[in-house]
């Protein structure tokens, strides 16, 4: 089955973590180096997100979002250390593409803060299926409507990419030329974006009555299959995380 | 003549999961139904058929041409393809423009597409529906007017993925005028079907698909006569063959006439 | 007693200014199998989904007259009270699937943790369901990847789930092969001898003939016959409905070969050979 999640299941005490936790320590993870804007800070934040990441043992999976994070990184690099406003100390290169100190500096401390928050979302992305996350959040109060709507997107997304695939073929079948110019592509958008909206409005009414029927609307209590899971150390995790931001927002205030 | 040469194709979406497992088959204009169970690769071999999909082993062959070589569009004009759902490509706002864009897309004149156009929904009945939005139609008048749009293309070969779910007797009767002119004209007409029934009445010659490999292909009566072949391949045989047998007869009635015609002959011996 | 109660019910689709239902009145009784017959467009869709409420609450439009399932009035309950007492089963397997479930065993719960059922209850009913639909051996794969015909069974099961006392199915079995189409046939058969009652509406006539107690013909909205499959497939003015009736019945017409002591033609395989034995 095809899906557009990203989970890598995996038997690791950070899987085990209650996804609510894992949203909270996201949230601190990218806050305290915005508070504490010291490259210390950032440093430290990274080095926890990443090390997090091979505790749960899914680095090789996050290797590709890194790789690609690196290339955007490499261009900072190069911006910041030739045209930053701030620079003053030249280190080597040909005018006017001269590394300077400051650039580079800075580029660094975009390196390391841009890094924590991809670190730090990967971890919650890697280790949560996203039905454990949405099934905490209806429990937690949020509308069983809207926790459908997050649980089914990963599912039917790829369904409308199939559907797409078919009304490309049926077009094709009539003597639509997809492939060449701009102006034969162009050409081709109608053909393909109408029925593509069509399919998905008719598939979307079926699907809506299939629900209505299965009580979606119903406005009494709801239930659940699965026995409300228990969490390791969510008090614990908590209580840490909250010492954490308040500690950084009080040494911002005092420092 | 050859209109359609298959030789040795294989197939897989996925390395390792072969679909067709080396289909070697030849069409000439005689009608053929493909009958299978979901996932025993019919849909898959038409498609083939059609130039949407490239065969991973083996050659096909339309009308002489290499079917390896040539994209589906640049295939429109000899080989047609119905797909089963019509919401797949209704996208203009009248029934007469959705049929008219497969013969303008392959060089028709805007004159000559409304004439094949017109001459496609008289075909299938839609005459009156003409000005009207595909959208508000029905599932099965869609399904008449996806039919009509590649019918108005007058290629050499017809393919029918379908055609039969959700229609009415009255949409049964605007397919089966379909067919019987494409054979009038001589041209290959073939269609996927799940009901045998159409199946046995319609067509000369009758391909089973299971697990991607043909289990038979020969004329209809001889097909249908093989009860546990095609049990084995999830199908069943028509209604009017099981009444036929149950009442005693070895033949292998294909159509009401034939059975009819059978008992009134024993019958009135009787009296 | 009556299961299903429909008094002078009429209605019209808001962006419509036809009635799709015109003036229909009829009881059915408990444990009794209704073919809802008629040709693309003489309402056949639209009374199904009258019973479940889906017509009026969920498209609006004009309604008049009453339907009342098992006790339950429709314009004064929500489609979710109704889901407990009547289910329906759509044509399309594919868009029945929620989407939002991995695994045939959570689809199936869909329903139960909608409406609330206990945990432990929701667990035998989902068992018996499974068990009931001959679904049990696919209880742990994902839905999508099921073929058609095990997913309008796993459809059928999350309705069967609901316990509901009335099952509606439009047109289940139309997009499905010849072994796919058998194993909802017998499923049906099965939950009948449970005690359910059951409305289908179906093209496939020999179907029909073969299930149902009793049959009943639509055409522009209108009830214009509902008796006996034999009395209805006997009509000689069936086809200006644009119906044809089971092959059986064809043939024996053809031949004048009724059945003994009765004014109408046989509907089904057995009772044609009886009629034709010996010819």
């Amino acid at each position: 089955m095809k899906t557009f999640s990203l989970y890598v299941p995996r038997d690791s005490l950070i899987h085990r973590i209650n996804p609510i936790d894992k949203i909270l320590y996201t949230i601190t993870a990218i806050a305290v180096p915005l508070i504490l804007p010291s490259m210390a800070a950032s440093f430290l934040c990274m080095l926890i997100s990443l090390s997090l990441l091979a505790a749960a043992r899914v680095v090789r999976q996050s290797l590709p979002v890194f790789a690609f994070v690196f290339l955007i990184l490499c261009t900072v690099v190069l911006i910041q250390g030739w045209f930053y406003p701030g620079n003053q100390t030249p280190l080597f290169g040909v005018e006017p593409f001269v590394f300077h100190a400051e650039g580079l500096m800075k580029a660094c401390r975009i390196g390391i803060r841009v890094t924590n928050v991809v670190a730090a979302f990967l971890l919650l992305v890697l280790t949560t299926k996203p039905a454990d996350l949405v099934e905490e959040l209806v429990r937690r109060g949020l509308s069983p409507r809207i926790g459908y709507v997050l649980d089914s997107i990963f599912q039917i997304l790829p369904q409308m990419m199939n559907t797409t695939r078919t009304i490309l073929d049926a077009q094709r079948s009539r003597g639509l030329e997809t492939e060449g110019s701009l102006w034969v592509r162009v050409k081709a958008f109608l053909p393909l974006i109408v029925p593509v909206v069509m399919s998905s409005l008719i598939h979307a009414k079926e699907r809506a009555l299939a629900l209505e029927v299965r009580g979606l609307h119903f406005e009494g209590q709801r239930t659940w299959l699965r026995e409300k899971r228990t969490y390791p150390y969510s008090r614990e995790i908590r209580g840490g995380l909250l010492l954490v931001l308040t500690a950084s927002i009080v040494w911002r205030i005092l420092g | 003549m050859s209109r359609v040469v298959v030789k040795d194709v294989c197939f897989s979406y996925r390395s390792g999961e072969e679909v067709l497992k080396g289909i070697t088959l030849d069409f000439d204009e005689k009608s053929t139904a493909i009958i299978g169970q979901n996932g025993a690769g019919k849909t898959t071999f038409v498609k083939l058929l059609k130039g949407l999909l490239k065969p991973t082993r083996g050659e096909i062959y339309i009308l002489g041409r290499s079917a390896n070589e040539m994209t589906a569009a640049a295939l429109a004009p000899f080989i047609g393809l119905v797909f089963q759902n019509p919401n797949d490509q209704i996208f203009r706002s009248t029934v007469l423009e959705e049929v008219m864009f497969g013969p303008l897309n392959i060089g028709e004149d805007p004159k000559g597409a409304r004439k094949k156009a017109e001459e496609a929904l008289e075909m299938v009945g839609l005459t009156e529906k003409a000005s009207e939005n595909p959208h508000d139609l029905r599932l099965s008048e869609k399904k008449l007017v996806c039919v009509a749009s590649i019918v108005a293309m007058e290629p050499e070969i017809l393919i029918l993925d379908e055609p039969t779910i959700a229609q009415d007797h009255a949409g049964m009767a605007a397919i089966r005028q379909v067919i019987r002119r494409f054979k009038e004209q001589g041209k290959l007409v073939m269609g996927i079907l799940h009901d045998m029934d159409f199946a046995a009445e319609n067509f000369e010659r009758v391909v089973v698909f299971h697990q991607g490999t043909v289990v038979a292909d020969d004329d209809p009566r001889e097909v249908f006569s093989r009860e546990s072949l095609l049990q084995r391949a999830g199908l069943e045989v028509p209604h009017i063959t099981r009444l036929g047998w149950s009442l005693g007869r070895k033949e292998t009635f294909l159509t009401e006439a034939e059975l009819i015609q059978s008992l009134r002959g024993e019958g009135s011996t009787d009296r | 007693m009556s299961k299903i109660r429909v008094e002078h019910l009429k209605y019209r689709y808001p962006s419509s200014e036809k009635l799709a239902l015109d003036d229909l009145s009829f009881e059915v009784d408990e444990g009794e199998m209704i073919g809802i017959i008629g040709r693309n467009g003489a309402g056949k869709s639209t009374l199904c989904q009258a019973f479940v409420g889906l017509v009026p609450h969920f498209y609006r439009g004009a309604y008049g007259g009453k339907v009342v399932v098992s006790g339950l009035e429709v314009l004064k309950s929500s489609v979710s009270q109704l889901a407990r007492r009547v289910g329906i089963v759509f044509q399309n397997p594919f868009t029945q699937v929620t989407g939002s479930k991995w695994t045939v065993y959570e689809e199936v719960a869909f329903g139960l943790e909608n409406l609330g059922v206990p945990r432990k209850e929701m667990i035998d009913r989902i068992d018996y369901a499974l068990q009931l639909l001959g679904m049990e051996k696919y209880r742990d794969r994902h839905p999508f990847d099921l073929s058609g015909g095990q997913m309008q069974r796993m459809a059928i099961a999350s309705v069967i789930a609901l316990q509901p006392e009335i099952l509606v199915l439009d047109e289940p079995t139309s997009q499905l092969d010849p072994q796919g189409s058998e194993e909802v046939f017998r499923a049906v058969h099965r939950l009948r001898e449970e005690g359910m009652t059951v409305i289908l509406a179906e093209h496939n006539m020999e179907k029909i003939a073969r299930y149902c107690n009793r049959v009943m013909l639509l055409d522009g909205g209108k009830i214009i016959d509902f008796a006996s499959p034999a009395s209805v497939f006997s009509r000689a003015d069936l086809t200006r409905y644009g119906v044809v009736p089971p092959v059986y019945t064809r043939v024996c017409r053809e031949l004048n070969a009724k059945r003994e002591g009765s004014p109408h033609f046989p509907v089904t395989l057995e009772e044609a050979c009886e009629v034709l034995k010996g010819r």
